[in-house]
């Protein structure tokens, strides 16, 4: 079946971005009603975003992986910085939303800086792919964070999409993503 | 255009007061008594809560959590066993209210109702007061405290929470208690400072190091392969 999601037309990047975003704030209305069922279900609708495109076109793949773990470690320091800074002793999350948060930061990164940048780089060029990944990123984020927070949010999804077009890999800034979303 | 993107991060990610999170938002909406501008829509009224704490056979009130009544209760306080005052050896009964007038916050920001935990008894050991905070709102540096008579607001601090969207702190007093960030803070006070107070342009002057460091690595490797592998490479041939 994935093979012949690959193999068929490329998808339209303005229909993947509005399917990205669909899924994006149904798991958030989920999640309210099915806490766990809603964002696992989410997650995985995200994931399958993955049918579109070939793993290396989405920037992931075993070749470089020092340098894409080396990368990630780098990511990871980055978007922790600010929350070390002011970390006071809190503990992370626990153990069951831990699960449910890797499945949901993995889906966002793939369909988002992996399918979605793919789409728009295709279409459009890689900053345009930056650029439009990071404000569907921002879209994506409006159901669940206080306006305030959306900036924070750009920022963030700005730097991982510089990264995606600039070290061709998806590998770090999902890693980067999975552990920062269990730490923040 | 990369170590840009770092900077800004680490700045934007600094200046949102007091702390920016990601990953999960919590599952049960927060209910307000003053719902603020992006909570009206659906908000329901808090719920009080109410327990009378027995005493036990060794003559000391049993050990006890009193919580409000909503789906996720919003405030609670937890005792242990002796923890009142209680000469006579008499029940005591504990009530927690969300309080649509309280003493002026004088500009605190609050993630929570102000809440009003009462007991008939005084307590006598330190009681653990967990409150719940919205997540549609910066979240709060500490748990700040009022006199129930009235009288200026004090910062009674935290202890830190293991549950997310959870702000706790011990106490020996009862009265309003609410978790609140200062007016303008852009991090708790408590939290470390570093070159003298130049916590900021380090920050982001050590995310620009770091993601500089980290994508050389990939971007010397990308230089040593054969020919373009990437798509947009192999496009930007044909074009």
């Amino acid at each position: 079946m994935i093979a012949a999601a690959r193999r068929a037309a490329p998808m339209p990047p303005l229909g993947l971005a509005v399917f990205v975003l669909a899924v994006e704030w149904a798991r958030v209305l989920a999640a309210r009603e099915w806490p766990v069922a809603g964002q696992l279900g989410g997650g995985l609708a995200l994931l399958a975003s993955v049918a579109f495109f070939s793993p290396a076109a989405l920037g992931l793949g075993r070749d470089r992986l020092p340098a894409r773990l080396l990368g990630a470690a780098a990511l990871i320091a980055v978007l922790l910085l600010p929350a070390a800074v002011r970390w006071t002793g809190e503990l992370p999350l626990g153990g069951g939303l831990a699960a449910v948060t890797v499945v949901v930061a993995a889906g966002e990164e793939v369909a988002f800086r992996g399918a979605l940048f793919a789409a728009f780089e295709r279409a459009w060029g890689g900053p345009a792919a930056v650029l439009g990944t990071t404000l569907a990123w921002t879209a994506a984020h409006a159901l669940s964070h206080p306006p305030l927070f959306l900036v924070a949010v750009a920022a963030a999804g700005l730097l991982l999409g510089c990264w995606r077009l600039y070290a061709r890999d998806l590998v770090a800034p999902l890693i980067a993503h999975v552990v920062a979303d269990l730490a923040l | 255009m990369l170590a840009a993107a770092a900077a800004v991060y680490a700045a934007v990610a600094l200046a949102v007061p007091p702390g920016f999170f990601d990953g999960f938002t919590q599952q049960v909406p927060y209910r307000f008594v003053k719902p603020p501008p992006c909570c009206v829509h659906n908000n329901v009224q808090p719920q009080a809560g109410h327990l009378t704490i027995k005493v036990g056979t060794n003559g000391q009130t049993d050990p006890a959590s009193a919580f409000t009544n909503d789906e996720s209760p919003q405030a609670i306080l937890s005792v242990l066993p002796g923890a009142f005052d209680d000469p006579d050896r008499s029940p005591v009964s504990v009530d927690i209210t969300p309080e649509a007038s309280y003493p002026d916050l004088g500009g605190l920001q609050c993630a929570t109702n102000v809440y009003l935990f009462k007991s008939s008894k005084p307590l006598k050991l330190e009681g653990l007061i967990t409150l719940r905070y919205s997540d549609q709102l910066p979240a709060p540096s500490d748990i700040w405290y009022a006199p129930e008579g009235g009288g200026a607001w004090t910062k009674v601090g935290s202890t830190g929470s293991a549950a997310p969207f959870q702000i706790a702190v011990r106490t020996k007093q009862l009265g309003y208690f609410a978790g609140c960030y200062p007016p303008g803070a852009s991090q708790p006070p408590a939290g470390p400072t570093l070159g003298g107070g130049q916590t900021l342009p380090i920050i982001a002057a050590l995310a620009v190091v770091l993601v500089v460091l980290g994508g050389i690595p990939l971007a010397l490797v990308r230089r040593r392969e054969p020919g373009p592998k990437s798509p947009s490479r192999r496009r930007g041939k044909r074009r």
